[in-house]
């Protein structure tokens, strides 16, 4: 699908900063329709390759695109399939083969490796793609929201409306360092580090956003990897392949300093010890008797020792919700909240309904009002009554298709005359509909807050600083007598003092009122 | 964002009853919380949120009352215990976690022996009332002297109850709940950033006010913007224009420097912009770890000095920095706007509403302003200025000039009004500019305007591949936008049964002027969809986990999301429209593929299948979108 070089030389993630036009060796989604994506690197060819003389191809039923023909290009670009030889390529590559005298077993395996590893000298530079008359697709740049649409999945993936309240709630802002255990298809990680994106990390150590992601799961951690070094976000985000709930978060020993997390495991509650910010209790409780050594190393917190630290878990299922919250409780978490996100998406429709319409597929052909209901039904009776009265030595088959004629003599009309002002996209009533499925069940969000510590000596110097004595003013909610008074204490202030502004209104006032009784 | 908090900070003040309360804290003041009592502000400065604080009782000669932490065990001890009840059915904690249960406080009196079963109580459908024994008056006599922090009327109320231990463990709870919520004096303070802002917003003041807009819509319209950080600040070169010196020596545009910028359609008193901001890092000064603000008194300084010299700098410091140009006075139209990461809000009314950005310390109207980030990122101009700059006076009126001699033989104070109103016409040249000159990486919308006008104007200054979402409280102006969109429309656009389009340009067709049937260019938005999205809330303790009774309702709240396309030039036409059989082969790609078909092994899965290539189908959109057929 993806051609194989993909390096990313430059610096810049074509999803923070895609710049104006595409670019090679740059991920770029190409929009065939609205769900369906592909994403495609873009790479640069100097001659032939895969048998395609136009270099690099894309095939979708859309037609084929060379990717000559999409890089450089201003993002959002409506893109002509190009003509491709798509059927002498197969034939070309097969011949050598063929000749050696039919099918050989040893001969293809020994082929196929050499074609793909030694890339076909380009002693003839790639073809122009020349544009077909028919067939078309958009390039966009990616964004988190298209790459959740068309990532390559993994595992179950947070799609949009359940991360984009996360962020929120985790107060993920440039400059966070987030954590986020169980990377798991990368959806979420793209999503959380362009929310916590505020530049590269530079030389001079300024503080900058950043995503701390574990993932246990070997194969799923190779595949991230990759694609992190793909999508250019080496340094925003750092992937450790780590099982969380025995080996904790820190990175080499040291602390992220992190102030968001979310967690996307199956049990939460066995991760939550690690984020606290003093050495959890149980782990004294387990070790007991043989603590010495290890209670000996100061144990070092994950999280940002000045900041509140935002959680949010991520558990399909109510019995996880419950432990995960207990566990919370009883580690100091505050301000706990669960719920879920119900996200719907609509289409809207024209809804047309009518006798007279021309005929559709999208038509319904049945009365649009009980007027119409009624003109029907009064001529079908009419017609009824004209053909019950007693007519002399006529055939009951000549009545019958009367009838039909006469029916067909009323409607043509009217439907000729619709039609002839037919405009499919504004006739009918507009209506909006769910899809044909909805996801009802994502997963429970757990949210809580872990405040900062807070120590005696930090209590006495605030106190230092701010001491309690003399107090002014009130602020906030005041009893009625107290209220009474201050309004009272106001009004005496602005009689002393009347500011010259008050003093012309009162003057312009007193100058409309007289006006007024003059006339 | 700061964690504690700071003198002069805005917060929300958490009252026991779930009531929020937004105050300002300046020190050496008193904060009252009604009858949950008062205490000075002293108490909570440079605490930091979240935490929970109990008023405690008033010491012998001291006129106010002093605050104590509540640690988390105590706030939570009712359900641990309740954990730990045989009765309840809560799984038990994980006991790698957990700490042993504490046992049940003296405020859990008759817990033990509560609880029987449900419909044997229900059947005896107790009167509240008539078993308090306490009358009245006495609770009144109570409540005036309240001691440890209303636990003792709480305590005293539940022992005076005669039917306690005929209560369910539910209804005791709820009973206690109840009685907490009415009398312990507690209180919690969390900061105002825009979650908490909105939540306060929604429930406590006027939720029309910001549109109805919940936190989960907030959330989506940001993400399909895909509003972010849009890179470090870079500023235009000061042109060291002398003051008479007109408006050819305005700082020439650049729009090779543009990156990250978006333009916004506020209506819901800054509440969007402040989200919007919050996501590009902008919301927030600077934490500093020391105290001393020396910035805010330079900046006064130096507008002060600015009346009292002339402005003839010639030597600026070079083009790009990343702090606003210092040092060296800027001249008059120096631009102090950024070229990247910034906010362009259009607004109806000659001046913008964005009220609430001042619980983030920002004021746009404010001429002194002390430093903030949005100070050189947040640009506005008005929809004259924008549609039709030459009808606005001060875009179009020419700066002021004088020489050099006339200014200095003026009064400071009218020299300081001559700068100025050359500063403000050559930030409103650059704004105008620099907003009709486009290239915008997204359009984000929360207004009362209809969409389909604002895009009109707003989607020739679109990118290609720019973002937009659209928020509306209710889904007709945003049906009726997508309908703009529809694939028949779309479909006769592109096969040339539009006459007006005949003869015109891509770029007269990106400015299309509308038609009544065709309001919009339909090839310029790509991918359109609407959503909605709400949280449902649940309550968890042990054995009494459900979603709430009751939610806040009103306006849902849709979201309309798409991207900008760059339409292909001349005639398009979608794969397999009008062949219906492939053996016409006067189309090449057609023909190669049924050659392909011979051939033997192609890679299948990348090969068009013939069939779907000639697929009656508009190949741009998928067939959902296409309206299904009704039941006959």
């Amino acid at each position: 699908m993806a051609p194989t070089t993909r390096s990313l030389a430059q610096r810049g993630s074509p999803f923070l900063d895609p710049g104006p036009v595409t670019k090679a060796n740059s991920l770029a989604l190409l929009h065939l329709s609205r769900d369906n994506l592909e994403p495609v690197y873009l790479a640069q060819t100097a001659g032939e390759h895969d048998g395609y003389a136009e270099g690099v191809v894309v095939n979708t039923r859309y037609g084929s695109y060379p990717h000559s023909s999409m890089i450089g290009i201003p993002w959002g670009t409506q893109i002509r399939a190009s003509k491709v030889d798509t059927g002498s390529r197969g034939r070309k590559r097969k011949r050598p083969n063929g000749d050696d005298a039919g099918p050989s077993s040893d001969g293809t395996p020994a082929d196929t490796p050499a074609e793909t590893e030694t890339p076909e000298p380009p002693q003839n530079p790639a073809k122009q793609p020349v544009a077909t008359t028919s067939g078309f697709i958009h390039i966009l740049p990616p964004t988190p929201e298209l790459w959740t649409l068309s990532l390559p999945h993994r595992t179950q993936v947070v799609y949009t409306p359940d991360y984009s309240y996360i962020l929120h709630r985790i107060r993920a802002r440039p400059g966070t360092v987030l954590i986020e255990a169980g990377a798991g298809s990368g959806s979420f990680s793209h999503a959380s580090v362009r929310a916590v994106y505020n530049g590269y990390p530079d030389r001079d150590g300024k503080h900058k956003g950043k995503v701390f992601s574990y993932e246990f799961h070997e194969d799923r951690y190779r595949k991230m990897k990759k694609e992190i070094q793909d999508h250019g976000l080496e340094g925003l985000v750092q992937l450790t392949h780590r099982d969380v709930y025995n080996g904790g978060f820190l990175v080499d020993g040291e602390s992220p300093k992190a102030s968001s997390i979310f967690l996307d495991l199956p049990s939460p509650w066995e991760a939550l010890p690690h984020l606290s910010r003093q050495r959890p209790q149980s782990d004294k409780a387990e070790n007991g008797s043989e603590t010495t050594e290890e209670d000996e190393k100061p144990w070092v917190s994950p999280l940002d020792p000045k900041k509140n630290a935002y959680l949010c878990t991520f558990s399909p299922c109510i019995e996880q919700v419950t432990r995960t919250v207990s566990a919370l409780r009883r580690l100091g978490w505050v301000d706990i909240d669960m719920l879920e996100i119900a996200h719907r998406k609509l289409h809207t429709v024209r809804d047309r309904v009518g006798l007279n319409l021309p005929y559709d597929r999208s038509v319904n052909v049945s009365a649009k009002d009980v007027d119409e209901a009624l003109g029907r039904l009064t001529e079908i009776e009419d017609r009824l009554r004209e053909n019950s009265r007693p007519r002399a030595g006529a055939d009951a088959m000549d009545d019958d298709d009367d009838i039909e004629a006469d029916d067909n003599n009323i409607t043509a009309p009217a439907s000729t005359a619709e039609a002839s002002s037919a405009r499919p996209w504004k006739d009918g009533r507009l209506v909006t509909r769910g899809e044909p499925e909805i996801k009802s069940h994502t997963s429970y969000l757990v949210f809580a807050i872990l405040p900062r510590e807070w120590t005696g000596e930090q209590e006495a110097a605030a106190l230092a600083k701010y001491p309690v004595g003399e107090t002014g003013h009130i602020v906030g909610a005041l009893d009625k007598a107290a209220r009474k008074k201050e309004r009272r204490e106001h009004l005496e202030s602005l009689k002393n003092q009347g500011s010259r502004k008050a003093r012309r209104n009162e003057g312009f006032e007193r100058l409309a009122k007289i006006s007024e009784t003059a006339v | 964002m700061d964690s504690v908090i700071k003198p002069g900070a805005w917060v929300v003040l958490q009252l026991p009853s779930g009531i929020n309360r937004v105050i300002q804290v300046s020190p050496n003041t008193t904060i009252s919380l009604g009858k949950y009592g008062s205490f000075p502000a002293n108490l909570i400065l440079e605490r930091p949120y979240n935490l929970t604080f109990e008023i405690l009782d008033r010491k012998e000669g001291e006129k106010f009352s002093r605050l104590r932490v509540v640690p988390t065990a105590e706030l939570y001890a009712e359900i641990f215990a309740d954990e730990a009840s045989p009765e309840c059915a809560a799984p038990t904690p994980n006991a790698g976690v957990a700490t042993p249960a504490e046992p049940a406080s003296a405020e859990s009196t008759g817990q033990a022996t509560a609880g029987k079963d449900v419909t044997e109580t229900e059947l005896k459908l107790l009167d509240e009332n008539a078993r308090q024994t306490l009358t009245q008056d006495e609770i009144e006599e109570l409540k005036k002297n309240v001691t440890n922090a209303g636990k003792s009327v709480i305590d005293k109320l539940m022992s005076s109850h005669t039917a306690i231990d005929q209560k369910t463990s539910f209804s005791l709870a709820k009973y206690k709940l109840l009685k907490t919520k009415k009398y312990i004096r507690r209180f919690k303070v969390l900061p105002v950033d825009v979650p908490n802002f909105l939540e306060w917003q929604l429930s406590e003041r006027d939720p029309s006010k910001i549109l109805d807009i919940r936190a989960e819509m907030l959330g989506l319209v940001g993400c399909w913007a895909n509003v972010h950080y849009g890179g470090d600040a870079v500023y235009l070169e000061d042109p060291g224009a002398r003051c008479d010196a007109g408006g050819e020596a305005y700082a020439p545009l650049k729009p090779e420097l543009f990156k990250g910028r978006w333009l916004v359609v506020d209506d819901t008193c800054g509440a969007l912009t402040a989200a919007m901001a919050e996501r590009m890092g902008l919301l927030y000064p600077e934490e500093e770890e020391d105290e001393d603000e020396e910035g805010e008194e330079d900046r006064d300084d130096q507008e002060k000095e600015e009346t009292d010299q002339s402005a003839q700098q010639n030597t600026e410091p070079p083009a790009k920095t990343s702090k606003p140009p210092r040092g060296p006075r800027p001249s008059d139209f120096a631009i102090p706007y950024s070229q990247t990461n910034t906010i362009t809000v259009v607004h109806a009314a000659s001046q913008p509403n964005l009220s609430f950005l001042k619980y983030w310390g920002f004021d746009i109207t404010a001429p002194n302003h002390p430093p903030h980030p949005l100070l050189n990122h947040l640009l506005n101009l008005t929809w004259l200025q924008l549609v039709q700059p030459e009808r606005d006076l001060a875009y179009s009126l020419p700066p002021l000039t004088t020489s050099a001699e006339t200014l200095m033989s003026w009064k400071p104070s009218r020299r300081g009004n001559f700068h100025r109103k050359r500063r403000r016409s050559a930030r409103i040249r650059h704004i105008v500019d620099a907003t009709r000159a486009g290239n915008f990486s997204g359009l984000v919308c929360a207004s009362t305007m209809d969409p389909v006008s604002i895009l009109k104007y707003t989607l020739p200054l679109l990118a290609g591949g720019a973002t937009v979402a659209i928020y509306s409280p209710s889904i007709e102006p945003l049906a009726e936008l997508a309908d703009c969109f529809s694939v028949p429309r779309r479909t006769a656009w592109t096969s040339g049964s539009v006459p007006e389009t005949a003869g015109k340009t891509a770029e007269e067709l990106e400015r299309w002027p509308g038609t009544p049937d065709f309001p919009l260019n339909p090839t310029l938005l790509l991918g359109t969809s609407l959503q909605t999205s709400r949280a449902r809330r649940s309550q968890v303790l042990p054995g009494r986990t459900h979603p709430l009774m009751t939610e806040r309702g009103g306006a849902e709240g849709y979201v309309f999301t798409a991207f900008r396309a760059k339409p292909a030039e001349g005639h398009v036409e979608a794969m397999g429209k009008w062949k219906k059989k492939k053996t016409e082969g006067s189309n090449s790609s057609v023909a190669a593929a049924a050659a392909a078909q011979d051939a033997a092994p192609v890679g299948a899965d990348k090969d068009i299948p013939v069939e779907d290539a000639t697929d009656p189908l508009p190949a741009d959109e998928e067939m959902t979108d296409a309206p299904a057929p009704l039941a006959e």
